[in-house]
């Protein structure tokens, strides 16, 4: 459970230490994959929540939708077309339902386990 | 296996978190900076503006002073004219005769004008140096008329003051700030003989010019009339 939490901390800060410079065109495929990373990220968590996690499809999912996005980026740069509004929404479309699936299972989580203690309760007076 | 060694799975997933944070982290990174720069911009602007502004105002107070200057320059010559005692009257004379020295009010009278102006493109001549009318050749022939006793100078119609300067700035001349194209006209008013004197001397001044390969005009005996320079009054 902590481990990834350590993970992202690290990265987090090896992102905000590093002094790289990056050219202004290619700041565009940048915000492409952090919106890529953070729906790989909640999509695993889903995935975790619902028991259907598998470790093969997250990395699969988090590296392809990346370089995915921003290869549509590019080519729609080079195409002409605004190409990479598609991968900004699809990815914003899917962040909010992963966040909206999280909610739902972590709210009726939460019923069951005060369920659980009532009864336990119940049967404590009883 | 002992406790805290890495599974497979973990190491993955700690593999994707150190990326995506790293992702989040410098793209943070990114937007800051350009945020910074935003902001630093906003400030320039600011600031330019402020400074112009000061510019303005500082241009005004010069305008008013300027003004307030001349009003007083007025009013004093109306109470030096109403000076009637002779005592007096020699007293405004000289300081008549002291401000046309320092150009402060506009002179009329007889004197010479000379005129330097570049001569004609050689083509054997490979340095253009060779022909065209320097600030030294200005020099010379200004000097020349002060120490023939010229009371008034000017050049191109700028009338010297006491602390004129001239300076050479690529093909022009700069006279108190003002730029001045060949050819140039320096007029002078003061004693005839004198001035044409010194200027025709064997070997003089005028001498020198054509050896330099400079078109000099010299009219003598003309009235010349001078406007004051206001810039230094």
């Amino acid at each position: 459970m902590w481990l990834p939490l350590l993970g992202l901390l690290l990265g987090l800060g090896l992102g905000l230490l590093s002094d790289m410079q990056i050219p202004v065109i290619y700041q565009n495929y940048l915000s492409i994959a952090v919106l890529a990373a953070l729906d790989t990220l909640l999509g695993g968590i889903r995935a975790q929540l619902q028991e259907v996690y598998d470790d093969k499809v997250f990395v699969s999912g988090f590296f392809f939708n990346v370089l995915l996005a921003a290869g549509l980026a590019f080519l729609g740069v080079h195409l002409g077309v605004d190409l990479y509004l598609a991968a900004i929404f699809a990815f914003g479309v899917r962040l909010f339902q992963n966040i909206a699936v999280i909610r739902r299972i972590l709210l009726v989580r939460y019923d069951e386990r005060k369920k659980v203690r009532k009864t336990t309760n119940n049967h404590k007076i009883i | 296996m002992k406790r805290f060694a890495f599974t497979r799975k973990q190491f993955v997933v700690l593999v994707v978190c150190i990326t995506a944070g790293f992702i989040i982290g410098y793209s943070y990174n990114l937007t800051k900076e350009e945020r910074m720069m935003t902001i630093a911009n906003l400030q320039d602007y600011e600031r330019e503006d402020n400074y112009r502004e000061q510019l303005i105002d500082q241009q005004e107070r010069n305008k008013q002073l300027t003004t307030e200057l001349h009003e007083m320059t007025v009013a004093i010559r109306d109470y030096e004219k109403k000076m009637v005692d002779a005592d007096y009257e020699k007293l405004v004379a000289q300081a008549d005769d002291l401000r046309l020295l320092l150009g402060s009010i506009s002179a009329k009278g007889k004197g010479v004008r000379v005129t330097l102006a570049d001569a004609d493109y050689n083509p054997a001549n490979v340095n253009p140096n060779a022909y065209i009318v320097h600030e030294s050749h200005v020099f010379t022939v200004i000097n020349e008329l002060k120490i023939a006793g010229a009371e008034a100078i000017a050049v191109n119609g700028q009338r010297l003051r006491t602390n004129s300067y001239i300076r050479c700035t690529g093909p022009v001349i700069v006279v108190d700030g003002k730029q001045f194209p060949a050819p140039f006209t320096i007029e002078a008013i003061g004693s005839n003989d004198s001035i044409n004197a010194s200027l025709n001397l064997r070997g003089g001044v005028l001498d020198q010019l054509l050896h330099d390969n400079i078109v000099v005009t010299v009219e003598e005996n003309r009235m010349i009339e001078m406007v004051a320079n206001k810039q230094g009054m």
